[in-house]
């Protein structure tokens, strides 16, 4: 069973390193057939125009675009993402420095999403049918079709506008470095609750939806009242029979989710100053900074199809069936 | 009690200490937080990181104004407004000489100036940084603009024959023969040699990356956190120093317009620039904030092509465009923009109407004797009815030899302004028998589409350079004048754009200028459409900002803050 194991994830990753080859060579042309030129910004009344010149040389973009795919492949192959033109550095280095970020902020959003809407699923399922299942029901569908920058603007309004509780922007104070650990932590915290809300609203509904959704139909099956009949425990029943059955649809959501936030939250970084990889990728685009693009494609693309790895397994930990599936 | 009940008594019992201890965490550094604002600092508030400190790599205007306050010029550039000029100031220069033909000059440096390692700042350091700024490897921003001094065929400024060092604090400086020499061509902050000499040239964008700045400037450099926030400290050890200004200049990085706007309300920030005339009142509302109008450098154009794009781009010849290639045509199309409407709608008091690319702010040569053409539409008609457009057909378009007058209006999204100024533009044009499509395109996207002259109609702006140059906008000598997108040619413009950049009294050049306006106001190569005045907003604990086309950052050591 292992060795079975193995082989499918060697499988599974060799179809990935393709699927990511495919991506980013796909891109690398898309990107020289697209408008604009990365140069662009370096025409200006008060340049020379040969500067321009000059620097389209050094990118190399003066080469024809099969050399620069070629020398782009050769790069990759030995891990090379090439110089950003933006930033002068090393593409690796500067994902190096946006992408704990969104990492820590992402895992924290999605704990939220997750154990929010685990636990209102749960909490409403219980009531069925009562006053409040049917509020959570309508106002987390109000909440999902709220696009996060009213979300964010209105939070921004009432918590730091009016009431004057958090601040407006940015992941720290200016004297941060002088506070206590626990001062720190606190910083840190009051500066995150605003955006994680933002970020985490929308996902909990969806969490929510799914979940409910799947434990009201667990709830009346066959099995669980059979259970119930043999005289099981309620908390037993749901435990061990009825969330179990009822979350395999929510984790590949949440793989998907997952992926999607690691990739960056571009609103929300933008209303809240934050240094995430949303910002990154967006500047690398309107800037026309080909290997930026390129590497935040990557590191995307390397977190998605790992998030939705990761959703496949713990799918399979908690269903052998799934695991079967997986290995045929 | 029941398993449920049992169950949600842990779950409230959990919540209400998970929310307490999120309570407490969020509370503890608030004390601290508000020491920001009364504290002798300034945070201002900017829209977008910067790329680099290092002056020879400051291209974005943040950029510039921070790597300025790190790294001392020889001389200080200031704004008298009074003659509307450039005036220079002694600063790493104490005093200086020119010689008899203004071919040379001496420049006497100060010798209390310290890099921030401790080390002197001397004519080495002047000689290395317009070594490195003119050498093609580096590709630094001033690359190719030494016209002034001897140079290779790389456009390297040959250093024997430019510079002279008597001794480490006197330098002379020897400019090319027959050039026009000003202190604009040496103002340029000056880079320690010892720091960056070891550098490969080669790899020099990318190695310096790695080295801490060594600055000699009004501010050290303190810390850099990307995307967040910008430290300054006063140097205590420089010659600026006054322990009256501000100790601390903090630049936060707020991407979104609504949220500087926020926190300039809330004293989160102290000053940010681009304010929207729609916040000023509740701005001005709320009485600690100063609204301060920039003087007007930066202007909204119609771009009309001169030429055919097509044939331009098939045979690389200049043939008047069908639509715009003559002036009638031009002007009449000029009667046809409602300026006020939009000047009233979106600028209000900080809006002025254009007639040249000359601005305001250049008092002596700007040509105020001249007389815009404003909206009319029976003048419109006039000048195209004898341009030879007419309605033949009767199908409420104007046509000629069976060409209607119909095309594409390019404009960048996310300008409010010219959006509104695009349809009101189409809704006139239509009123008189012009159909236009308006097409939004990405500037990225727009800009190559410029250059290579194969758009008809655009809106655009541009702001204007300090000192007054008109050459690269106007001059129909295409390679010297790649910003000339409209390819005008008039000979007699080229004539006063060429005798303009070889004048050396200010008397002479201030004519020309306003000859050059005078003949684009007649040819309307393009419709100008209004000056603006930027809107910049302060807390008005700030002292001493000083309001001149140079930007207020530009003097900001001499800032203070009322405790």
């Amino acid at each position: 069973m292992n060795k079975e194991i193995f082989l499918s994830l060697t499988k599974r990753l060799v179809t990935s390193i393709v699927v990511l080859l495919l991506m980013l060579s796909f891109l690398f042309v898309l990107l020289r057939c697209s408008p604009g030129d990365p140069t662009q910004k370096f025409i200006s009344p008060k340049l020379s125009p040969k500067l321009a010149l000059k620097i389209k040389e050094s990118f190399g973009l003066d080469k024809p675009v099969l050399n620069q795919y070629k020398n782009f492949i050769v790069n990759l192959a030995t891990g090379d993402l090439g110089i950003s033109y933006t930033f002068r550095e090393s593409v690796i280095k500067v994902i190096g420095k946006y992408l704990p970020f969104t990492v820590i902020f992402s895992l924290l959003s999605f704990v939220i999403q997750i154990t929010v809407g685990f636990f209102l699923a749960l909490y409403s399922i219980k009531r069925k049918g009562s006053w409040i299942d049917t509020f959570i029901k309508k106002f987390s569908l109000s909440i999902y079709a709220l696009p996060s920058f009213v979300v964010g603007v209105l939070l921004v309004y009432l918590f730091s506008w009016k009431i004057n509780i958090f601040p407006s922007s940015g992941l720290k104070s200016f004297n941060h470095d002088s506070f206590s650990f626990l001062g720190q932590l606190g910083d840190y915290t009051n500066h995150m609750i605003l955006p994680l809300i933002t970020l985490s609203l929308g996902g909990i509904a969806v969490f929510y939806k799914y979940l409910r959704d799947n434990l009201d139909e667990t709830f009346n099956a066959h099995f669980v009242m059979n259970l119930r009949s043999y005289g099981v425990p309620e908390k037993e029943i749901i435990r061990r029979h009825i969330i179990p059955n009822s979350i395999g649809p929510m984790i590949s959501v949440a793989g998907v989710e997952l992926g999607i936030l690691l990739s960056g939250a571009l609103i929300t970084e933008v209303i809240f100053g934050l240094p995430g990889m949303g910002r990154l990728a967006i500047s690398a685009i309107l800037g026309r900074d080909y290997p930026l693009i390129i590497g935040c494609t990557f590191v995307s693309g390397v977190l998605i199809i790992f998030s939705n790895l990761l959703a496949d397994i713990v799918r399979a930990k908690l269903d052998k069936r799934i695991l079967k599936g997986m290995i045929n | 009690m029941n398993i449920y009940n049992f169950k949600n008594y842990y779950m409230k019992k959990n919540l209400f200490l998970i929310l307490l201890l999120l309570i407490l965490i969020t509370l503890f550094p608030s004390c601290s937080k508000k020491s920001s604002l009364v504290s002798n600092q300034v945070i201002v508030g900017i829209d977008s990181d910067i790329e680099s400190l290092n002056p020879l790599f400051s291209f974005s205007g943040y950029e510039n104004n921070i790597s300025e306050l790190l790294y001392l010029k020889l001389v200080q550039s200031d704004w008298e407004n009074k003659s509307g000029t450039l005036i220079y100031h002694s600063m790493l220069a104490k005093k200086w000489q020119w010689n008899k033909d203004s071919s040379a000059v001496t420049f006497h440096l100060r010798d209390d100036v310290n890099w921030s390692d401790g080390k002197k700042v001397t004519a080495e350091d002047v000689v290395f940084s317009f070594d490195v700024y003119s050498d093609e490897n580096i590709q630094s921003k001033l690359y190719d603009t030494f016209d002034n001094f001897v140079l290779d065929k790389s456009k390297h400024i040959i250093l024997d024959k430019a510079f002279v060092i008597k001794d480490p604090y006197t330098i002379t400086i020897k400019f090319k023969k027959n050039s026009v020499p000003s202190f604009n061509y040496v103002d340029l902050p000056i880079i320690p040699k010892h720091v960056y000499e070891k550098l490969d040239r080669k790899k020099f964008a990318v190695l310096e990356k790695e080295i801490a700045p060594v600055t000699d400037g009004p501010f050290n450099f303190a810390k850099w956190d990307k995307n967040q926030d910008i430290i300054l400290t006063a140097n205590k050890k420089s010659f600026l120093y006054n322990p009256k200004h501000i100790q601390k200049m903090i630049f936060k990085i707020i991407p979104d317009y609504n949220s500087r706007i926020t926190q300039l309300k809330k004293g989160e920030i102290d000053y940010m620039e681009d304010v929207r005339t729609d916040d000023l009142a509740s701005l001005k509302s709320l009485g600690f904030i100063q609204i301060a109008p920039l003087p007007e450098r930066e202007y909204d154009y119609i771009g009309w092509n001169n030429i055919d794009p097509v044939i331009f781009k098939k045979k690389n010849k200049f043939v008047p465009n069908k639509f715009f290639g003559d002036p009638l045509v031009r002007k009449a199309l000029t009667f046809t923009v409602n300026r006020h409407e939009i000047i009233d709608e979106y600028l209000g008091d900080y809006g002025k109407i254009a007639f040249g690319p000359v601005a305001p702010i250049f008092k002596t040569s700007y040509a105020k004797n001249i007389k815009p053409f404003v909206f009319n539409l029976d003048s419109a008609k006039y000048y195209l009815a004898k341009a030879g457009w007419k309605d033949t057909d009767k199908d409420g378009v104007l046509d000629k030899n069976g060409l209607n007058f119909s095309f594409p209006f390019y404009i960048t999204p996310g300008n409010p302004r010219r959006e509104f100024a695009s349809t009101l533009l189409k809704n006139d044009l239509k009123s008189i028998g012009i159909n236009i499509e308006i097409k939004k395109i990405d500037l990225q996207a727009l800009m190559p589409r410029l250059f290579s002259k194969q758009v008809d109609a655009w809106m655009l702006g541009w702001v204007v350079g300090l000192p007054l140059d008109l050459y690269m906008f106007w001059h129909s000598n295409s390679e010297a004048s790649q910003l000339n997108f409209v390819s005008y040619k008039n000979k007699l413009v080229d004539k006063y754009l060429e005798e303009f950049k070889s004048a050396k009294a200010e008397k002479l050049k201030s004519e020309l200028a306003k000859k050059i306006q005078i003949l684009l106001h007649q040819d309307q190569p393009v419709t100008f459409l209004y000056w603006i005045q930027n809107l910049i907003a302060y807390n008005k604990r700030i002292k001493n900002v000083k309001i001149t086309p140079l930007e207020p950052i530009h003097y900001s050591w001499n800032w203070s803050v009322n405790k």
